[in-house]
This record gives structure tokens, C-alpha cells and sequence, in this order.
């Protein structure tokens, strides 16, 4: 589109020598105050400015051209050239129809996207103690969930309408700047987004149907997230953002208190009695404690020698974690460069971001903590293991080793915390160069070249103190270490051409055609076990092999009076990761959307905005994983140091032959989405609403192969059929309408219900997934054909008049007297079948206050932590007592073999949560200095409704088996804007 | 001049992207992995592409004891010998495991078991795979491709040997599968790479292919005991031989005693002899002790370069008493596994029957415990035992504390003269003097002063004396079948169709369903009956 020109800032203003001076003013229609920022070009051209602090502008025009105004929030203006002054009142549009929306390869505005596109600005994302990008929009979209982990900095599972593939990748692609980014975590990282500084983000755009996706082909079956960093201006901006909070745990889990297990132990097993200490410790705390972080940002904004538009940004991020010793810490320095070149022909866009992320991450030890005796103390002033509580009996062999350890006892919870030392440091440098270029002698041309980087590289230790208990395989206590290190690379080169022209008055069309090739290169070193020389401690080297993508693609939008907008595109796209047979997939995209108020109701006040968008379109997918880039290659691995085999006396390094498949092709899943956007009381409420159905077939599934034929019993093939369909809803409401009171009040909700089956699955063979704690490899989900993918898959449980449930007795479902595997039923589902967002934000002269909610409805979760340690028989560990969860008291189960598998474990893991609150106050023109100043106070994380009996229900994958709690912090921050 | 431009700028373009095209073909990244082309392009490869099939009987996968090429199943519980393990041991009278939540554990060990049990996908995944591992290996060593690598005389000859070693093994692993499973997929070296499915194979093809395989590499194999250790010899193929025609009443209903006895008389007069200490055999040096004299094939386990979660490693760790904490005498850590094994009621009875309470076959530990397994959950029921070892003969330790260093006797001396105790009683011609003097000696050997008379030996003392002699070496379901004692009501023990004091179990589950995964994967494959 034309309009897409509108986002450019333009410092010099070329002097043509047939044009002249226009100047005039630009006011609000209604409150008739200046307009500061407004842009104004010359339509067709790159010529353009921006009014100053008094709504003036003044720009080279000729008689006859077209001026076009445009500001964020309001409608847009088109003027001939008929004077020398021209002064300009412009209308509040409260719906941004004209809001510029980045897309795929180009831009777009709200009235004319054609797919299901969503945008989330600076203005509506989440506040709070945000570390990560992808919480900015968490609970913002519909269809769009985000589930982040309780860890600092850690990463997120984000799904956009629920994903659509069974055993290829779920994540949609993140692209950033125009830079399509792994989904592959560097060792040593939190996330694939944990390097990103959230503060350098100036919007996201969520494209969730295919017609919006298809060009990016082969990845964008998941939907895609483009995100756009903040870029250089004219005017010198100066912002400085600062935060402290405090995070604290905001429970525990319901266990015996050291008192409450001394009395059990006495009811359930006297015999033990003579084990119990004499402490009273609640370990859930030991391994907790209150973190201080905080949060700093600088950015400096303007234009370098009035000619170089630019950004740069400082951010310096230190979050440790409530788990005793974790920690992240982020340094970024981002610059933006926007100089614009050759008459304003070629534009350049250089976006370079250096960070740098330190972690040091924090075993797990909440299970432990959870069982461990709470009548035994944290500190021992005897013990040898640096002071710490151990379970120990010297044999008086003179030397302290494994011997010496009580049996199979478990390690003293906040001594495995402090005693470990895992950190890691990442450094990344990503970013693009954009060129772009008008071609002078055909002005409806573009060549535009995308060239990115994204370089990533990881070095990390874990070492143990020599005290710890920890033992080497011969049962030597000399601590341990072990180094190693992660390079990631990712290169682009993106070129295409893009044709925009206005043939007359009605018909607009723009067309784009280019090339894509992307290459990502991993390699990693592991140094072994460095506290001792075993063969099997030797260094390891190891590298991914390359994935290589390739792309041509096309695409067409055609605007037929400014109400009929047709979308087709076209990709076909190449991997290195199947063979040549099958290395190139297409995948084509239709879209069409009538703006049907200006047809049917044009000078409606009550309807004004009514469209209706039609999709279709087919993606595909190939990401399988980074180990299985080659799968079509004759691959022979060889045995690392622990995996030889010996001849006579001669160690022999082993080769075997991998596991192959020449036939392996794309995934594709066909998306059809119908939309309608409506707008009423001039858009003080707005909203969308629509309906999608994505299909996918040739899934990538990991499935049995025909045994011996192939060098496992199972692999990927292309087998299996899953469908997914939902209705998603959104709506804003301008409640008390801006600028017209001291009162602003506005809020967004977003409703989202999804329904998955899986049609067809390889050999139509259940497949067990979900393994669980307790036993080695259980597991209790299922995929089956006709239900949706990871239903639980459990033992019905027979309860006694008493409503009790009965130990070890289930229904015999399939009526055979035997009680086996084959009476097992699905039951329910981890994923919510609605989900909802809501935010709210308000504003009364110079206070703000906003909030958002999420609500997940109809998920459930299997309680893994109840049904693998909630049973009398676990009070003895072999030689040492353990602590139960409170809830063996309701079920007065014994054994874990017999009940583990029992849907009693199954819970309803719906839930409302508040993620933030915060309140503010704004100084304007704080001291006279011109800035503002605003200082906030909020809480993240508030409260969670639910009646789930675990921690935290917001658990993605449905089973509870611990998690790191996700804290409650307390806020302050402070904002200066000059 | 415009035109001129886009045409000039296409046509960059068009070459450009042609270039680019060729960045597709990759080639593996990782130091590690090669195509197989530049693998075999080294004299060294074949005796490592060899070692690589003979490493699936111990190891799981490349990368240390945690990874596996068997999906379905947990990577330590998918080692071959595991497998075998727990469908020779735990479904019959020879061990419960504690830890029932285990996925699959309780349905063997309590004969209720059904086609989607994880332990079955393992055992017949490994096995299928085996096959799949000596068929590569025979497609990388023809004639043609060996001349076409330009590869010396001198090696060829080697590769000769190696051939019949992978032809052994695919043999040995077809000889599992029919024992296990009665039938399974039949796939050579002819056949090709990928989801080929494979024709069905019952007892009576498979029993005809493994007999003239065997006869067919006996000239290739090295002489008995001439071979490296580890590998295997003409010793290893006639003691197969020797164990098909044993077992062929059952497998293809034919009296093959004769047979049987034929090939044991090659072994005997191959210069094996009886270890001279019995328990040496189940220690961490059997490898290099006096126990080497009797072993005829052993499936490697180091705690170093050998690691797996094997047969040996679980034996050693799981006998390993919960209330002893024994494991400091065997070697491993003094917990061990928890007290993860103990042996029923039967299996005690027999060794407290009289006949041997002097004999260092009995290892059974029995104070503070009752002989009956009351609750498989209740680790202080039911008696342990001390057989294996991760000590060497001198006392000294394993390398490390887990993973033992103790190999498994797959197959021995000891097997094959009591093999031909049985063939002889079951009227294959053997020598009733040589019989008794083969009996005698496994007691003399074992320091038991109970020596039998001719009178005495029969086939009722024999089967005790098998498990006396060869308990948990991964005979005993194949033994019991074949006197008739694994089904039905002759012969019930602890947890025999899942009742504590065993029940009769029906005729169908003398053999095992084949995999429903394998079934799906497979169309040309059907369910044996009652399943």
C-alpha cells in the first residue's frame, strides 16, 4: 500500500526544481489544539515531514500533487496542492483503521489487511515486571497463548491457535525485523527470547491464518509473530526507565509439618519412630527466598547530524530468582540506524543489538524438598559435608566415600542448591540490514535486500564443592565440573521487489516477488567429567548439521475501490532437510475482504466499521528438531567414550548405522478463516470475530516403522491427519472516550474456544506420550484417532459407599476379569477449551491504572506430585523417613504401583489470574524541564482463582510434577521522557 | 532501457538463486557422524561397523548408557539383554522386580500381559533392529563394494570372518525372536533400507533359516576359543545349533535330541572346561579370570567404556537387599537399586530342598525375611540372592559403582552339559555314563558334596538342577516351556497369573504377542492366538 510510505520520517526535504514551499498548520478537528508528529508526503513519493512542537510543517510540493496526513488515531487526510499555506483540521478516528501494521515482506494498515491479523503496540501491552518480549502480548490475542515458566528469564511455550502438529514443532515463527529466528534454545540460554530486551520492542504483529502466513511457506504453519524494535526519529527523545520489585513465593505445597510427621509416623509406623529428628524444618522454605531485581533502560532518539535518523538503547536487566542461587542477568545495547540515501531513494534500516545474558540456573529440588524429613535440620556443626545436614555414618575405613553415605538417602535439598554452581554466559549479536530502493527510473518499483545475522554464543560451567556428597562413579567425594560451550549462527539474505501503483482513483494493486535463503549453523563442545580422567570423561565435539531453507515467493493485493481487497500469494520453498525428491513444497494463499460499510451503510454513526475477510490457505512444516536435519542420508554415528565395545583386550570405537528415511516430505496444513472486524459508535467499540479450520495431513510423526527394516523401531515419516477449529472473539471498548474527559477509560477482552482432533495417526496406532514420575518411563497421555491429542489416559477408580476411593481396585472396563493395560480410558484434556484475556486501563488526570486477567477454562492436570508421593508406604525411603503431601490423609492410598495410574489424580486445572495491577502518576513537564515523569507501583502475579489443589495450574503440559513457583513481585518503577 | 534493467536484474536474480540451490545438499555437522560412504572409505571401518552390531546386544545407543535407538520404551529397560532378561526370569519363577510402577513390569511378572506392553516393544524392537544392524553390515561388505573401495586381499580374508560373525548374530537374533515371540518379520540382507514391510516367518522357517545359516558360516567362523574375546567363534554357532535342536520339540515339534547331542560333543571336545570356581563366572573380571575357560559367548558391560543398564548391571544392583544394604559385598553402591529384586517361594524351595546346602550356587540370603513374596510391594518378603558380582575374584571393586563391569554369560559350559543330561534322558542317544559324569561335575565343581548316582538322574532333579546351576541367566521361561511347567497347572509359583500363590495360566502364553506397534507397523504380520 501506498500508506506504507507513512511510517518514514523524513529529516531533509529534497528541493525539486519544480516544486515549492507549502507550509500551514495541522489542528484537531474538535479540541482545535496543534497536532505535534503529524506526517504529511507527497502521495507517490518518498517526500514528506512531520508538524513541530506548534503543528507547523513545511515541505517541496508542486501545484496538482497530493498531500497525504496522516497521525496515529486519527483518519486520514488526502489534499491536492491548490496553495502555498495550507492549514489542516484532522478527525479522531478512535478504531485505527489506518494504523500501520508490519507484515510479511511489506506493510499494511488495519482497513486493508485481508488475513487474520493482530497487532500489539506499546500502547496496549502488558505492564508489570516484564523480562521476556513474548510477555508483553501474554493474554492480549485471541487465539494466542503464552505459558512462561516460573525460573527468571525463563522461556516461554507459546501457541498460536493451539499449533497444529503432533510431532513436529508447535512454536510458531518469531521474526524479528525481518529476521526469521531458531526455535532452538543455545545451551546455556533461558530461551530463544531471553536475550531480547522487552523495552526495545515497539510492536508485535500475530498473523494467525494462512492467507497472512503462507509466505513464509515452510514455517509458518504455527502462525507467525513479527516483531518490530523502535526505530530512529528526528526530534532528540530521551527516556529513561527504571524498576525495582521484590519477588517473593506465593505458596508452598499443602505437606506435614515436622510436628504433624512426627505424630504420623507414630500412627502409621512406630517401628520407625527412632528415625525422626528433633528439628522442625519446612524445606519448601529453606530452598526459597525473597529477590530483590532490578530493571534499567536509557534510550536516545533523534537524528545524528540532522541527516541519520537513530535509536540507541541501553538495558541492564538483574532478576535473581526465588529458588536459592538462580539468577538471570541481561545487558543489552541496541542501535538503529535509519539514514535515507540518493534523494531519499534508498532507505537503510541497520538494526544491531548486542547482548549479553548471564544465568546461573538452580537444579530442581522441590520434589526433594517436598519428601524430605522435615524433622531433620538444615545445618549439622559435625558434618563434613561443609556444615551441612547429610545423611551419613562414618565406617571408620579412615576415608570418606560413598560407603559412608546412608543408603539410597536423598541429599540434603538446600546443600544441593548451594553446593552447585551452574552459570552460563550467552552473548549474542543480532540484527539486519535493510536496504531499500526506489528504483528512480520506474518509481513503482522497489528493490528491497534483507540481509540478517543473528550469532549466538554460549559458555557455561557446572561445578560442585568437594564437600557435597556428590560422588564420582567410583564413590570418591571430589566434587565435580564440567565446561562447556554452544555457537549458534543464523544468516538471511532476503530480496524481492515490490510494485506499488495507483492506476486510478480505484484501483490499487501492489505486487511482491523475491527470494529467501537462510542457513543455521550449531555447534557445541562438552568437556566431561574434569574431576577425574576416566576414558569416558574425554571431551566431546558435536555440531548439528546445517539447515539450509530456501524460499521464492510471490505475492499480489488488489484494491477495487477501496472497499474489494483480493490477496493471493505464493511460496515454494526449499529444506536441506529432505531429499532432493522432496525438498521443495508450495504453498499458495487467497484472501478477500469486503469493506461492507461503505456499501451498505456508508454515513452510518452507528456502524462505523463493518468488514468481512475470507481466507485460505496451505502452510507447511519441517521443523523436526536439530538432531534430525539429515534423516535422508546414509548416516553411520560413531560411540562416545562410554559406548565402545571391546575385542579381546582392544577398545573398538563403534559405528552404527541412524535410523534413515529418503521419503520424508512436508508437512502441510490447510487453513481456512472466515472473519468479520466491526466497528460501532465510531469505533468506541471495536472488535473482531471469526472462525477458523486448519487441517493438517502428512504429519511429520515420530512412529513404529516395520521392524528390521531400519535401524530402530521407530522414526519420522509423513502418517496422521489432525484437525483443529475454533472461534475467536475480541473486543475493545472506548468506555469513557479519550480527550473528551479528565476520565479515560478503556478496556480490551479476548475470548478463544478450540477444538483439535486427530483424524488419522501413522498405522492408526495409539501413541503414548506424557511420561510421569514414579517408575521409569510411565507415562498417561494417549494419541488416539478421534479425540484430541493428549487426552488422558488413566484406570477408572472404584470408590466405596463412602464415596472413598479403594486402593488398587478400578473398573474392568473391558469386562475380561483381568485388570491390565487394556482397562485404561481416556479421559479429558491439558489444553483449556476456552480461554480468555482481559485488560483494563484507566486514567484520571495525571493517575493511571490498568490491570490484565487471563482465565483458562476446562484444562486439567494430572497431580503427578500427589500420585507419586502421596501414599503411607513412601514415609520409609529405604533407610531414611520421607514427607508426604497432606492429601494421603483424603485418599489413605499405601503403595504407588497400584494407584499411580488412577484418574483420582485427575484435577480441573481452570483458572482466573490477575498477572499485574499497576498504578501511576505522571509530572508532566516535570520542573519546568519539559520531561515527564511518571513513577508506578504495581504487583505481578496478584492472585490466581482456581480450585486446583497444586501449586500453580497454569501448567502446560497438564502434568504436575513439580514446578519452579512463579513468584509474586512487588513493583516500583519510575519513567522520564525528554 | 527499463526493461533492459528488470530483464539485467532477473536474470542476477535467477542465476543467484541457482547457485544457492546446491547449499541444500548437506552433509553431516557433527565429528561423530558420517555418511557411510566416507565411513567405509577406511580399512578400520569394518572391524568398527562390526564391533557397532555387536554392540546392540549390550549398548542401547551411541551416546552413553541414556540413549537408545528403541523409542517406546525407557533407554536403559530397551537393552537387549534386559529384555531377554525379563521375559526369560520375571515371568517365571526366578524373580519379582519391587517397583511395579515400572511401566510393563507387573503384566510379565504377573502373567497377564497384552499386546501393548512396553516391555514386549522393547524386547522385539532390539531383536528386529539386530537383524537390521547384520544386514547393513553384510550390504557394506560384498564382493563388489569391497572391490570398488579397492580394499587389500588381506582384509577381505578378515572381512570373511566378520561376515560370518554378522550372519551369527542375526541368526542368534532370529533365534530370540522364534523363541519369544513364534514368529516374526523375515528380513535379509536383500532386502532394502526404510519401512520395507517384511513377509511373516513362523517357528518352522525361522527354524530352517537359523539351522542353515549357522551350518553355512561354520567354515568362516574361527576355530573354537581362536577367536578375539567377545566375538564370536564355530563354539558360539554349535552351541546355537545345539540349543535349536534342544528346544526343536518345541519350536517345530521334531525330535532332534540326537542332534543336540552331537553338536555337545563337538563343544566338549573343544577344549572348554568348568571355571574352577563358580562364582567367578558372575564376576567383574569374568572377562580375563579363570572364568574365560567356560564361556563360550558373553555380551559385554563395563563401567567405563561399555555402559549400559544391562542384565548384569540391574542383577548386581537390584539383588542388593532393601533392608541389607548389602551392596558394598557386591561391589556397588550399599543401596543398590532398593531391594528391586527377590526370588519367589518355589525358586527358595529348591534350594533348601536338602540337595544343596553346601553348594556355592546357593547364594540365597534369608535371614529377617519370609520365604513367601506376601506383597511385591513389600521389599522385606521373599528371600535375595548374591550371585553376581561387580568385585573381581581377588576382591577388588568395579570401576565404578553403578554400571558393573561384569559381563553376561550368555552362553557357557555348564549349559551344554546339562543340555546333554536332558537329550540324553530325552532318548537322543547320549551316553548315560557321560550324562551322569557331566551332572557330577557341575556339583563337584560347586563344592557339593551331594554327588548323584545313575538311579538319581532324572529329568524331575534335572530341571532343578538347571536352575540351580543357570538361574537368572535367561533360560528359565524357554525351560520350564519345554517340560511342560510354564502353563497351565503342573507347576504354579508366586504371581503365576497374578495370584500370590499361582494360578494355571492358558497354553498361549508360552508365547509372547507380538508388539500391536510392530502388528501396525507391518501389515504382513498376525497376532498369535489368544491375544
Amino acid at each position: 500500500m501506498l500508506k506504507t510510505i507513512l511510517v518514514m520520517y523524513l529529516a531533509v526535504i529534497p528541493a525539486f526544481i519544480f516544486s515549492q514551499t507549502v507550509s500551514g498548520t495541522v489542528i484537531d478537528a474538535q479540541s482545535l489544539e496543534p497536532i505535534i508528529g503529524a506526517n504529511i508526503v507527497v502521495k507517490g513519493t518518498l517526500t514528506g515531514t512531520s508538524t513541530d512542537l506548534d503543528g507547523r510543517y513545511q515541505l517541496s510540493a508542486s501545484f496538482g500533487d497530493t498531500l497525504v496526513f496522516s497521525y496515529t488515531g486519527y483518519e486520514l487526510l488526502e489534499l491536492v496542492v491548490n496553495a502555498t499555506t495550507m492549514d489542516v483540521q484532522m478527525r479522531e478516528s478512535s478504531q485505527l483503521l489506518d494504523e500501520v501494521v508490519v507484515i510479511a515482506y511489506g506493510t499494511t494498515t488495519v482497513k486493508d489487511a485481508t488475513g487474520s491479523v493482530a497487532s500489539v503496540t506499546e500502547r496496549n501491552f502488558n505492564r508489570g515486571n516484564i523480562v521476556t518480549p513474548e510477555n508483553l502480548l501474554n493474554g492480549r490475542v485471541a487465539g494466542v497463548t503464552v505459558n512462561t515458566g516460573g525460573a527468571p528469564g525463563s522461556g516461554s511455550t507459546i501457541r498460536i491457535r493451539g499449533g497444529s502438529s503432533l510431532g513436529a514443532s508447535n512454536d510458531p515463527l518469531i521474526v524479528i525485523n525481518g529476521l526469521p529466528i531458531t526455535n532452538n534454545t543455545i545451551g546455556g540460554a533461558q530461551s530463544i527470547l531471553s536475550s531480547i530486551n522487552p523495552n526495545d520492542i515497539k510492536s508485535f504483529t500475530i498473523l494467525k491464518d494462512a492467507s497472512a502466513t503462507a509466505i513464509y511457506g515452510s514455517r509458518a504453519s504455527n502462525g507467525v509473530i513479527i516483531i518490530t524494535t523502535k526505530s530512529g526519529g528526528n526530534d532528540l527523545k530521551v527516556e529513561f526507565n527504571t524498576q525495582v520489585g521484590l519477588s517473593t513465593l506465593p505458596n508452598t505445597l499443602d505437606i506435614f509439618s515436622a510436628d504433624e510427621f512426627r505424630a504420623l509416623v507414630a500412627e502409621k509406623r512406630p517401628d520407625l519412630v527412632p528415625l525422626l529428628g528433633t528439628a522442625n524444618t519446612n524445606w519448601q522454605d529453606e530452598i526459597y527466598e525473597d529477590v530483590v531485581f532490578n530493571n534499567q533502560n536509557l534510550s536516545l532518539q533523534g537524528s545524528l547530524f540532522k541527516k541519520l535518523p537513530a535509536r540507541l538503547s541501553l538495558g541492564l536487566t538483574t532478576q535473581p530468582g526465588i529458588r536459592l542461587t538462580s539468577k538471570f542477568q541481561r545487558n543489552s545495547a541496541a542501535l538503529t540506524l535509519n539514514p535515507s540515501l540518493l534523494n531519499n531513494d534508498l532507505k537503510v534500516t541497520i538494526n544491531a543489538n548486542l547482548a549479553q545474558e548471564k544465568n546461573r540456573f538452580a537444579s530442581g529440588q522441590e520434589g526433594n524438598a517436598i519428601t524430605f524429613d522435615p524433622t531433620q535440620p538444615v545445618y549439622d556443626p559435625n558434618s563434613p559435608f561443609g556444615g551441612f545436614f547429610e545423611y551419613y555414618k562414618d565406617n571408620g575405613d579412615g576415608v570418606l566415600n560413598s560407603a559412608d553415605l546412608t543408603p539410597n538417602s536423598p541429599g540434603n535439598p538446600v546443600a544441593a542448591l548451594l553446593q552447585r554452581t551452574d552459570k552460563s554466559e550467552v552473548t549474542r549479536i543480532y540484527g539486519n540490514i535493510n536496504l531499500d530502493y526506489r528504483l528512480p527510473f520506474f518509481p513503482s518499483l522497489r528493490a528491497v535486500v534483507n540481509l540478517g545475522l543473528d550469532d549466538a554464543s554460549a559458555e557455561g560451567f557446572t561445578s560442585v564443592v568437594k564437600e557435597s556428597r556428590t560422588t564420582q562413579p567410583n564413590g570418591e567425594f571430589l566434587g565435580s565440573r564440567s565446561e562447556y560451550t554452544n555457537d549458534q549462527r543464523n544468516v538471511l539474505f532476503d530480496s524481492y521487489f515490490a510494485y506499488d501503483k495507483n492506476f486510478n482513483k480505484n484501483i490499487d494493486v501492489e505486487a511482491t516477488a523475491g527470494y529467501s535463503f537462510q542457513r543455521f549453523e550449531s555447534e557445541g563442545y562438552f568437556s566431561g567429567e574434569l574431576k577425574n580422567d576416566l576414558p569416558d570423561s574425554e571431551p566431546v565435539n558435536s555440531a548439528a548439521t546445517d539447515l539450509v531453507l530456501i524460499g521464492l515467493f510471490g505475492r499480489a493485493n488488489v484494491s477495487l475501490y477501496d472497499k474489494y481487497l483480493f490477496t493471493a500469494s505464493f511460496r515454494r520453498d526449499a529444506t536441506s532437510r529432505f531429499s532432493e525428491d522432496n525438498r521443495w513444497g508450495n504453498f499458495p494463499a487467497l484472501a478477500f475482504a469486503w469493506r461492507m460499510r461503505e456499501d451498505f451503510f456508508p454515513s452510518s454513526e452507528l456502524i462505523t466499521n463493518l468488514k468481512l475477510r475470507l481466507g485460505w490457505g496451505i502452510t507447511g512444516q519441517q521443523d523436526i528438531g536439530q538432531g534430525a536435519a539429515d534423516l535422508y542420508l546414509e548416516r553411520y554415528a560413531r560411540g562416545l567414550p562410554s559406548s565402545q565395545y571391546t575385542f579381546g583386550n582392544e577398545i573398538i570405537p563403534i559405528a552404527v548405522p541412524q535410523f534413515r528415511n529418503e521419503e520424508l516430505k512436508w508437512e502441510e496444513t490447510t487453513t481456512s478463516n472466515i472473519g468479520v472486524d466491526f466497528g460501532l459508535f465510531r469505533d468506541r467499540i471495536s472488535g473482531t470475530v471469526e472462525y477458523f479450520y486448519k487441517e493438517s495431513k502428512d504429519l511429520l510423526a515420530f512412529a513404529a516403522i516395520s521392524d528390521g527394516s531400519n535401524f530402530s523401531n521407530s522414526g519420522f515419516q509423513n502418517i496422521g491427519n489432525f484437525t483443529s477449529q475454533g472461534v475467536e472473539f475480541s473486543i475493545d471498548l472506548d468506555v469513557f472516550n479519550p480527550r473528551q474527559s479528565v476520565f479515560n477509560w478503556n478496556v480490551g477482552f479476548n475470548a478463544t474456544v478450540i477444538k483439535t482432533e486427530i483424524k488419522e495417526l501413522a498405522l492408526n496406532q495409539d501413541v503414548r506420550v506424557g511420561g510421569i514420575a514414579g517408575g521409569v518411563g510411565g507415562t498417561i497421555q494417549l494419541h488416539r484417532v478421534g479425540y484430541a491429542p493428549f487426552k488422558f489416559f488413566v484406570y477408572k477408580q472404584v470408590y466405596n459407599e463412602d464415596n472413598e476411593p479403594i486402593e488398587g481396585a478400578y473398573v474392568d472396563l473391558n469386562g475380561d476379569n483381568i485388570i491390565n493395560d487394556n482397562d485404561r480410558y481416556l479421559y479429558r484434556n491439558n489444553q483449556p477449551e476456552l480461554t480468555m484475556g482481559f485488560l483494563s486501563q484507566m486514567s484520571y488526570k495525571n493517575f493511571d491504572l490498568s490491570f490484565n486477567m487471563r482465565a483458562s477454562i476446562g484444562n486439567y492436570i494430572y497431580n503427578n506430585v500427589n500420585s507419586a508421593r502421596a501414599q503411607y508406604d513412601l514415609i520409609q525411603n529405604i533407610q531414611v523417613l520421607s514427607n508426604l503431601p497432606r492429601s494421603v490423609r483424603e485418599s489413605n492410598f499405601n503403595t504407588t504401583p497400584t494407584v499411580i495410574l488412577s484418574d483420582y489424580f485427575m484435577e480441573n486445572g481452570s483458572f482466573l489470574k490477575m498477572d499485574n495491577i499497576t498504578l501511576g502518576y505522571t509530572f508532566k513537564d516535570a520542573f519546568k524541564t519539559g520531561a515527564d515523569f511518571r513513577i508506578s507501583g504495581g504487583v505481578q502475579n496478584v492472585f490466581t482463582i482456581t480450585n486446583y489443589s497444586g501449586l500453580d495450574p497454569e501448567i502446560f503440559s497438564g502434568i504436575d510434577n513439580t514446578i519452579y513457583p512463579r513468584a509474586r513481585t512487588f513493583l516500583l518503577g519510575g519513567n522520564i521522557n525528554f | 532501457m527499463k526493461l533492459n534493467n528488470i530483464k539485467f536484474l532477473a536474470i542476477l536474480l535467477i542465476l543467484f538463486v541457482s547457485s544457492c540451490t546446491k547449499e541444500l545438499d548437506v552433509t553431516p555437522g557433527d565429528p561423530n557422524a558420517f555418511l557411510s560412504e566416507d565411513f567405509y572409505s577406511s580399512p578400520e571401518s569394518y572391524r568398527q561397523g562390526l564391533a557397532g552390531v555387536y554392540s546392540n546386544l549390550t549398548l542401547t545407543g551411541v551416546s552413553g548408557p541414556g540413549s537408545s535407538n528403541i523409542a517406546g520404551i525407557d533407554a536403559g529397560t530397551s537393552q537387549y539383554g534386559r529384555g531377554l532378561w525379563n521375559l526369560q526370569v520375571l515371568a517365571a519363577d526366578e524373580a519379582k522386580w519391587s517397583w511395579e510402577n515400572d511401566p510393563g513390569v507387573a503384566e510379565i511378572q504377573r502373567s497377564t500381559w497384552v499386546a501393548n506392553n512396553v516391555l514386549l516393544r522393547g524386547m522385539y524392537g532390539r531383536g528386529m533392529a539386530q537383524v537390521a544392524f547384520a544386514n547393513e553390515f553384510l550390504r557394506q561388505t560384498t564382493d563388489e563394494l569391497l572391490s570398488k573401495r579397492g580394499v587389500s586381499t588381506e582384509l577381505r580374508a578378515e572381512i570373511a570372518t566378520y561376515r560370518a560373525e554378522a550372519r551369527f548374530l542375526r541368526a542368534l537374533a532370529y533365534y530370540h525372536m522364534m523363541d519369544l515371540f513364534g514368529k516374526c518379520a523375515f528380513v535379509t540382507d536383500e532386502n532394502p533400507v526404510g519401512a520395507y514391510q517384511a513377509p511373516q516367518a513362523e517357528r518352522p522357517q525361522l527354524f530352517k533359516y537359523i539351522e542353515s545359516e549357522l551350518l553355512d558360516i561354520e567354515d568362516d567362523l574361527k576355530a573354537p576359543r581362536q577367536n578375539e574375546y567377545a566375538r564370536a567363534d564355530r563354539g558360539a554357532a554349535w552351541m546355537l545349533l545345539a540349543k535349536l535342536y534342544l528346544n526343536a520339540q518345541v519350536f517345530v515339534n521334531e525330535n532332534r535330541y540326537a542332534d543336540c547331542i552331537a553338536y555337545c560333543d563337538k563343544i566338549i571336545s573343544a577344549g572348554y572346561q568348568l571355571a574352577p570356581n563358580y562364582l567367578n563366572l558372575f564376576k567383574a573380571d569374568n572377562n580375563n579370570n579363570d572364568a574365560t575357560i567356560e564361556i563360550i559367548f558373553p555380551v559385554l558391560s563395563d563401567g567405563v567404556v561399555t555402559q549400559n543398564y544391562g542384565p548384569t548391571t540391574l542383577m548386581i544392583n537390584s539383588q542388593v537387599g532393601s533392608k541389607e544394604s548389602n551392596g558394598a559385598s557386591f561391589g556397588v553402591n550399599a543401596g543398590g537399586w532398593g531391594g528391586a529384586l527377590r526370588v519367589p517361594k518355589q525358586f527358595s524351595e529348591i534350594f533348601l530342598n536338602g540337595e544343596y546346602d553346601r553348594d556355592d550356587r546357593n547364594t540365597l540370603i534369608t535371614a529377617d525375611r519370609t520365604i513367601d513374596i506376601s506383597s511385591i510391594a513389600d521389599r522385606s518378603t521373599g528371600y535375595i540372592i548374591g550371585k553376581w558380582s561387580n568385585l573381581t575374584s581377588t576382591g577388588a571393586r568395579g570401576k565404578a559403582l553403578e554400571i558393573v563391569d561384569t559381563d553376561f554369560p550368555m552362553f557357557r559350559l555348564a549349559d551344554v552339559y546339562l543340555m546333554y543330561v536332558e537329550a540324553t534322558l530325552k532318548g537322543g542317544g547320549g551316553a548315560r555314563g557321560k550324562a551322569l559324569e557331566y551332572f557330577n561335575a557341575l556339583r563337584t565343581r560347586a563344592k557339593n558334596p551331594n554327588l548323584i548316582s545313575d538311579a538319581e538322574l532324572t529329568l524331575d532333579l534335572l530341571i532343578d538342577e538347571r536352575l540351580v546351576e543357570l538361574h537368572w541367566e535367561s533360560h528359565r521361561r524357554q525351560d520350564l516351556i519345554r517340560f511342560d511347567m510354564f502353563t497351565g497347572n503342573k507347576y504354579n509359583w508366586s504371581w503365576k497369573g497374578n495370584a500370590a500363590n499361582g494360578i494355571a495360566i492358558p497354553d498361549y502364553r508360552k508365547v509372547y504377542p507380538l508388539p500391536s506397534e510392530s502388528l501396525a507397523a507391518n501389515p504382513n504380520l498376525t497376532q498369535n492366538p489368544g491375544y
